[in-house]
């Protein structure tokens, strides 16, 4: 067949309802979890990193208690306040002994005191100041470390900003009177509890424990703590945690949307140009896109490729039936012919005759048949091995018109040209044989309202010929089959002529070797049809 | 005496069936079914006019080489190929076979009665020297009626026993449009229009050969051709 330049083919909008890009978006959100479980992580952590501070606490106190006990004249020591004169010499040691004591036991952070039976304090030792962990530098980049913090706060509820300062200098009177820990402990029972800050942010961490002297308790040791230290910590491991997701995040997710860009638009490629691989004619196409890629996309698209062949060969086969049909008639055609002629040169009586002149009827009407099966053959090869001229198709067209007044008597023709002459390169006598043909189409379904209009208007690179004849509009969905072989949509408009529907397919054929193309369309007021041939202006 | 006719032909009953025909003309015939046993026969004798289908049994171009094989025994033999293809038209003009026609297998038998008898009395006359000439003459062009022979400007021009009717069918009346219709009665044949075109392609073909400045015949277009007047 002819090589047809086509056009290129328009992208068309996508029908996809959830694209791959959109999937992968959602599958990611699948790895939402990880930080999630790493939130859970870092929370277990500052669990167990508080319940190793609550034993530490009550460790302290307990190390506290065990070094007072069985030393009651230290307690009274503590009691009394040194008196100027004789007391003031002698227990000097025994206070110092104990401050030494007391302050090699505060760790850095937590305050001890000392309380005896009727709750007066007897001695302090050590602050609730933390020293301010520093925050800054745990991440690299400043706008980041702020962007990141200020996420968090907006999805971690415990997030707190931790107090450079605790507002808790002196030790609140509720606590030393209010608190059921030290009743408990003064009856011998150590415990510790968590109570809030006067700020209401810090969380304070109290350990008591019984001093004994003997059997009976005289006093208590409570040892106080901030949780301040593994708050900021926990909070600093959030940050990276968040910082470091987000990081990890942006970049997968460019990774991936890159990633899925590419898949979507090679799929995409691939869908046009198999949905143009067979145009409305039937013409087959290959396929390029992907055919060498070595994935899944390229495997489909080489697969497309093999369907596509088979299916050009198969509509190669098809196209060809006519040609093939009639090489294998023609000699079952000349048995009969042959044998009825002779049939007629002998004498027969009338009856028979007969017979034999409706045998040899219907042997014309099959001869008929024959001879435009092997027209579209011949016109195929012709159109193979034509040689092209330039020729004036307006006098061309114009003679031909004149013409058919007097072959279709029944028909009038209206031609309706340019004045100068149009030149086209290609073969006259193809040219008049395809303007037989629209002729004859046209004069055939003409319902006589009106006559057959011809046109043949001429631009810089186009002339477009048109053939408008009124009568039964066409079906829909039928203008692109019109055109292929023995496709044919007359119900008998002459009853005893046979249609194979070939004058079209060769209309086409012969349009196509001048380089042109063929339409057809019901008229806009759907009166008749419309043959509309266009075809590029030889210089 | 009986004119011998031979038929080669694989189809037994087309075979039987021209053979039928041209006896009942008063025609001798000989039929044979494949090359070999034909040629084995016209080396024996040769015929007066030979009827080849070209695809005999298992050759598909079986009648080609016959009709070379023949035409290397006489020169003079009347060939009339039969064919059931319709690309061998051009293939076989394109060949120099020497073959004076040729025709698609259902030609109906009167047509091809039509050609075997003027195809004999061509040869009959050519043999003879001729007392009685009948010559039709538009410009260069002379027409032998007796002969089937055309020359241009004295030069003979080879056509089959189609394309000379053909041409004389226009020039008998120089000017007047002949349309297809009537070229193919005139050379009694029934084809369709592009095969018509064809011949009268070959026709200029042929005449521009012998003269490049040939262009007597006209298609004037929609309604046939014509022999253009010489000035």
């Amino acid at each position: 067949m002819m090589a047809v330049p086509s056009p290129v083919p328009a992208a068309r909008a996508s029908r996809v309802g959830l694209s791959i890009r959109a999937k992968l978006v959602l599958v990611t959100l699948v790895l939402m979890i990880i930080p999630w479980v790493g939130y859970k992580y870092i929370k277990t952590m500052e669990h167990l990193l508080r319940d190793n501070q609550v034993q530490a606490v009550v460790a302290t106190g307990r190390a506290i208690a065990a070094a007072l006990q069985d030393r009651p004249r230290l307690l009274e020591l503590l009691r009394a306040p040194a008196v100027a004169g004789d007391a003031a010499v002698a227990p000097r040691p025994v206070s110092e002994e104990i401050e030494l004591l007391m302050t090699g036991l505060a760790r850095t952070g937590s305050r001890i005191w000392i309380v005896d039976r009727q709750l007066r304090l007897l001695a302090v030792a050590g602050s609730l100041q933390t020293t301010p962990v520093s925050v800054s530098g745990t991440l690299a980049f400043g706008p980041l470390e702020r962007a990141v913090r200020a996420l968090l706060r907006l999805l971690v509820d415990q997030m707190q900003e931790p107090a450079i300062r605790t507002a808790e200098e002196v030790i609140p009177n509720d606590v030393v009177f209010g608190g059921r820990q030290i009743e408990r402990a003064l009856d011998g029972t150590p415990s510790w509890r968590l109570r809030t800050g006067p700020d209401n942010r810090t969380a304070i961490l109290t350990a008591v424990h019984p001093l004994w002297v003997g059997d009976t308790v005289v006093g208590a040791a409570v040892v106080e703590e901030t949780t301040q230290a593994i708050l900021s910590f926990s909070n600093r491991a959030l940050e990276q945690l968040a910082a470091v997701t987000l990081i990890v995040f942006v970049v997968a997710a460019l990774t991936l949307f890159f990633f899925a860009s590419r898949m979507s638009s090679r799929l995409r490629r691939l869908r046009d140009e198999a949905e143009n691989a067979i145009d409305s004619q039937g013409r087959v196409r290959g396929l390029v896109a992907g055919e060498r890629a070595r994935d899944e996309i390229g495997d489909l698209s080489r697969g497309f490729s093999t369907m596509l062949e088979r299916l050009a060969q198969y509509n190669d086969y098809l196209e060809h039936m006519a040609s093939r049909l009639s090489h294998e008639l023609r000699t079952p055609i000349a048995v009969v012919r042959s044998s009825l002629d002779n049939l007629r040169l002998q004498s027969l009586p009338g009856d028979a005759k007969i017979y034999v002149e409706r045998a040899n009827e219907g042997l014309i009407r099959l001869d008929t048949i024959l001879t435009r099966m092997s027209e579209a053959t011949r016109l195929e090869q012709l159109v193979r091995e034509s040689g092209r001229e330039l020729f004036d198709a307006r006098a061309v067209l114009a003679g031909c018109v004149n013409g058919y007044a007097s072959v279709y008597p029944g028909c009038r023709f209206q031609l309706k040209a340019a004045v100068q002459p149009v030149f086209l390169n290609g073969a006259p006598d193809l040219f008049v044989q395809m303007l037989d043909k629209l002729a004859a189409n046209a004069a055939d379904f003409s319902s006589g309202y009106g006559p057959v209009e011809i046109s043949f208007l001429c631009t810089t690179n186009e002339a477009t010929l048109t053939f408008s004849n009124s009568g039964p509009p066409l079906p829909a969905g039928m203008q692109g089959r019109l055109f292929e072989s023995m496709v044919s949509m007359r119900t008998a408009s002459k009853p005893g002529e046979p249609h194979l529907g070939l004058g079209l397919y060769i209309v086409r054929l012969i349009a196509e070797f001048h380089g042109g193309r063929v339409a057809a369309m019901n008229r806009t007021d759907g009166s008749g049809v419309v043959f509309e041939l266009r075809f590029p202006v030889a210089r | 005496m009986g004119k011998r006719i031979a038929i080669v032909e694989d189809d037994p009953t087309i075979r039987a069936n021209y053979m039928d025909a041209l006896c009942k003309h008063g025609y001798e015939v000989s039929a044979y079914a494949d090359r070999p046993h034909a040629i084995a026969a016209f080396r024996m004798r040769l015929p007066d006019l030979a009827l080849l289908d070209i695809g005999l049994g298992t050759e598909v171009d079986g009648g080609f080489a016959l009709c070379q094989e023949l035409r290397a025994l006489s020169a003079s033999v009347p060939i009339l190929f039969l064919t059931a293809r319709d690309s061998d038209f051009d293939a076989v003009s394109g060949l120099r076979m020497g073959a004076d026609d040729y025709l698609t297998k259902n030609v109906s038998l009167p047509h091809l009665l039509a050609r075997v008898s003027a195809l004999f009395r061509r040869a009959e006359l050519l043999q003879q020297p001729d007392c009685l000439e009948d010559f039709l003459e538009r410009g260069q062009l002379r027409i032998d009626m007796k002969r089937f022979a055309v020359t241009w400007g004295g030069k003979p021009v080879e056509l089959t026993l189609t394309e000379f009717w053909i041409v004389h069918a226009l020039a008998k009346f120089p000017g007047h449009v002949k349309g297809r219709e009537q070229l193919m009665g005139e050379a009694h044949i029934v084809v369709d229009d592009s095969t018509i075109t064809s011949h009268v392609k070959r026709v200029r073909r042929k005449f521009s050969a012998v003269d490049p400045g040939f262009d007597c015949v006209d298609t004037v277009y929609g309604l046939g051709y014509r022999w253009r007047i010489a000035d």
